[in-house]
């Protein structure tokens, strides 16, 4: 009903640990609430919605502004909170003498629907005085939700999965069906939560959605028990996982994160088009190196992800092509339940057809996914090793007899990946961590040595314990040489390993080289700064790996 | 301007010394003298020759390490003289006995605030304003994110928290000193009306305020032969120190939250590792510490005990005030 039951929920869901729990507190929630503001609930639940409609800077410099609160004080505040939404909240417990209550029952379908919108209406002066007017008469225990909304922060730790399944208990509907009800751009409406929960299941409101995606589980040792001839063994490509939908003549392109990016990948859309059948596929969108037949970095990919209409010229620079996995439906029959080796063939027959049958040529632009043929496991391993060669990360093995179920199901898709490049390089900078790592220096620099002198290489954030992280603040602290702003510049004493994907040739930066997902993988305590790596060991992996 | 030397009080050896009157508060190593300001044991060290603070911080401490250690005691107000130097303890609403120290000498008033809050706690003294010429305080929570709730309130939320999973055992987290008490007393007035258990540090602690005439309930000390099922539904108030490691195997389907004026942190709340924050606590908020350098009307401030950057850079700029570093102005 109202906007405070959904701040209840929010403090619930981000106090409780136990799966079960959250799932019993949203089933609740969903029960004891309007069909609107339950959709709207879904739709901020599930991530759908991370439109900013300010951003935190503004957020800050408006409260700045209005309550004659110095910039610097408020920065200081950020730097031990890490969210300029939550900063805002506290600080704006400070100003309750101002608040005048008129909004205490606000829904959350007005305050989405209507209240936010409306600002973007407004010029500068308008949106100000009336996201003003909205701290001083929301209820404060809604101040956290509305500025996260605002500033396009709205995180909780519930998973799409998790939603899924309460919804799927409270009106006794499969999980599956739902699942797929929710994908693509569910839109908040009474409708669309009428639509969600009706048991009543019609395959044809599903049309323009794809199929919930099936994920590959990182490789378990026991695998390599099992002969190698249950399984089907596919190059893991470093594109963007898609879903190809033709469909009553329309084609639509899906990402793996829901959206529908037909007009950032027109060409493929176009060439699509002409195909007769209707299908579904599963694959990965990349940017092709037609020449040598291997994909092109994902860097170049990136080019295109966030360009909606590319022109000519862009379409030639950087040419795509789809690569399918899997038919999961054709000409309206759900194939998903048939084995995976059979899938293939049907995936098979069609292209031909498709190749041969269709006006234009497809190949420029869509082909089906090469499959391996290792002869055992050590032989898997070699092409593992080989897949650096032709830009893949690795190798994604799956069952033959498996079905395309949803989620990250154990036990039928493993990846395989190369193992990561690693190098010792010795700790020269910290900087403050945000969200729960506010107040802690988390995000630390490395150096290489060359010749005499510490060259940073990388930057990296991810790798240690809480309880590492919490050891080495300590250290930082105590062992800074100078502060600038939130970054420290350190004594130069701690190893770590250093673990990444990629290394190149890179004119941005000082060492000349860049790395792609630093991480650290080993606080090397065993070692002395003397013992890092130098610049030249950095040139040395690269030389062998390309 | 003096220079450090000259000023009465200031930080030999990263402790609080007054030279002229050869005695040192709340000392971190064994020294002849010491001022305890209250019977917290990031404040106490054994093996002074002689410590000096009120009388419920001397029962206390007694209670805590035993009788064997010299303690003189005075009553809130009750001006006392070391070589010339008038002193007196005055209640600062941390704790059961807590105390600001003050110090006059040769009309020159200095004010060492101790550990300080100035919310309402039915279980010590409220806090008293004393004017000063120095001050020097303490500023753990020098920040204006921070900002407390009332007290009934946060007890409110404990209360919901326990009754809404009456299935459950609900661990408390808090300091054995000071924080349990309050917290029980403020329980007791909620619409919680079951069972309270307390590990023994803290029903120890809840024994002395009572015999110090601090009116709270009664709870049930934990035994280690009681069965698991009793628990249902109970609140257990334990120290922190036993948040992590096999003490918690002594329960079953818990939950666990902890009191802490850090908890009004998100980002601590989740890294602490407790299910729930409660942010309730016994040092002052940044309203707080704004008030007393205000109605201290001191004219030259210290910070101790905290991140102090901003709060000193704030008072500076926007109430003028005179914040120094122990030697030299910022």
């Amino acid at each position: 009903m109202s906007l405070k039951k959904f701040s209840e929920l929010f403090d619930d869901l981000d106090s409780i640990n136990s799966t079960n729990n959250k799932i019993e507190v949203l089933k609740n929630y969903f029960l004891s609430n309007d069909p609107i503001d339950n959709s709207w609930a879904i739709y901020l639940l599930t991530g759908k919605s991370n439109k900013r409609f300010i951003s935190g800077r503004y957020l800050k410099n408006l409260f700045s502004q209005i309550y004659e609160y110095p910039q610097w004080l408020i920065d200081t505040c950020y730097l031990k909170v890490g969210d300029s939404a939550e900063v805002i909240t506290l600080l704006l417990k400070n100003k309750t003498n101002f608040r005048k209550k008129e909004l205490s029952n606000i829904s959350l379908n007005e305050l989405l629907s209507e209240k936010i919108p409306a600002l973007s209406k407004l010029n500068e002066e308008e949106k100000n005085i009336e996201i003003k007017n909205l701290w001083e008469t929301l209820p404060e225990d809604n101040h956290l939700i509305f500025n996260k909304i605002l500033t396009g922060t709205f995180r909780v730790g519930v998973s799409i999965g998790l939603i899924t399944k309460s919804i799927s208990k409270l009106f006794n509907i499969e999980e599956e069906i739902i699942s797929h009800r929710l994908m693509g751009d569910f839109k908040p409406s009474i409708d669309s939560y009428k639509f969600l929960i009706n048991k009543n299941i019609n395959l044809q409101e599903l049309n323009s959605k794809p199929f919930p995606f099936l994920l590959a589980n990182t490789i378990e040792d026991k695998i390599f028990k099992k002969s190698i001839n249950d399984f089907q063994f596919e190059w893991k490509y470093d594109g963007i996982r898609m879903q190809l939908i033709k469909r009553s003549g329309n084609v639509s392109l899906w990402t793996r994160g829901q959206e529908l990016v037909n007009e950032s990948f027109p060409e493929l859309v176009e060439k699509m088009s002409h195909i007769k059948d209707d299908f579904v596929l599963d694959g990965e969108l990349l940017v092709w190196n037609f020449k040598e037949e291997i994909a092109f970095d994902f860097s170049l990919l990136q080019k295109r992800i966030n360009r909606k209409s590319p022109t000519r010229s862009i379409q030639i620079k950087y040419p795509i092509i789809f690569i399918a996995y899997d038919l999961l439906e054709i000409n309206g029959r759900d194939i998903r339940e048939i084995k995976l080796e059979n899938r293939r063939i049907e995936l098979e027959q069609y292209f031909s057809k498709w190749q041969i049958k269709t006006e234009n040529n497809i190949s420029d632009i869509f082909k089906i996914c090469d499959l391996i043929f290792p002869k055992d496991w050590p032989d898997a391993l070699t092409y593992k090793d080989k897949s650096r060669e032709n830009n893949t990360e690795g190798l994604i093995i799956k069952k033959k007899t498996s079905i395309y179920s949803s989620g990250r199901k154990k036990g039928i898709w493993w990846k395989y990946k190369v193992d990561p490049m690693q190098l010792d390089a010795v700790l020269i900078y910290a900087k403050g961590g945000s969200g729960r790592r506010a107040g802690l220096y988390t995000d630390y620099s490395f150096a290489l040595w060359k010749d005499k002198e510490l060259i940073k290489f990388a930057s990296a954030y991810s790798g240690l314990t809480n309880i590492e992280i919490k050891e080495l603040d300590k250290w930082i602290r105590k062992n800074t040489i100078e502060k600038f702003g939130p970054v420290r510049s350190l004594k130069p004493e701690m190893v770590f390993e250093i673990s990444f994907e990629k290394i190149q040739i890179s004119k941005r930066h000082k060492s000349g080289i860049a790395v792609r997902f630093p991480r650290i993988t080993k606080w090397r305590k065993d070692k002395k700064i003397n013992d890092a790596n130098s610049l030249e060991n950095a040139y040395e992996l690269m030389k062998k790996i390309s | 301007m003096r220079t450090k030397q000259e000023y009465l009080i200031r930080y030999k050896d990263g402790n609080l010394y007054c030279e002229l009157a050869d005695i040192w508060i709340d000392p971190r190593k064994p020294v002849k003298k010491a001022l305890i300001t209250h019977a917290h044991f990031d404040h106490f060290t054994f093996g002074c020759e002689e410590y000096i603070s009120t009388k419920e911080t001397a029962i206390l401490l007694k209670d805590r390490v035993g009788d064997n250690i010299k303690i003189k005691t005075f009553e809130y107000g009750e001006k006392f003289k070391i070589n010339g130097i008038n002193i007196s303890f005055h209640p600062s609403g941390h704790i059961l006995g807590s105390s600001q120290i003050r110090f006059i000498f040769a009309e020159e008033k200095w004010l060492i605030s101790g550990d300080f809050k100035l919310q309402k706690d039915q279980t010590c003294k409220q806090y008293e304003i004393v004017k000063t010429d120095y001050l020097i305080s303490e500023c753990t929570f020098g920040l204006p994110i921070f900002k407390w709730d009332e007290s009934s309130k946060i007890a409110n939320d404990i209360s919901k928290w326990i009754t809404n999973s009456p299935e459950k055992t609900s661990l408390l987290f808090c300091y054995s000193l000071g924080k349990a008490q309050r917290l029980l007393k403020e329980i007791s007035q909620t619409n919680f009306k079951g069972n309270i258990y307390s590990h023994s540090s803290i029903h120890k602690m809840n024994n002395s305020y009572r015999e110090l005439g601090i009116d709270i309930k009664d709870t049930i000390k934990i035994e280690n032969k009681k069965k698991i099922d009793e628990f249902k539904g109970s609140l257990i108030l334990l120290p922190p120190s036993l948040s992590k490691g096999s003490y918690l195997k002594n329960f079953k389907n818990i939950q666990t939250a902890f009191a802490s004026g850090w908890m009004s942190i998100r980002a601590l709340r989740k890294r602490s590792g407790y299910d729930k924050g409660f942010a309730i606590s016994d040092h002052a908020d940044w309203d707080g510490i704004l008030e007393v350098v205000k109605k201290s009307e001191a004219k030259n401030v210290f910070f101790h005990h905290g991140d102090s950057e901003a709060l000193s850079k704030y008072l500076v700029e926007k109430e003028s005030i005179n914040v120094l570093f122990f030697g030299k102005k910022i």
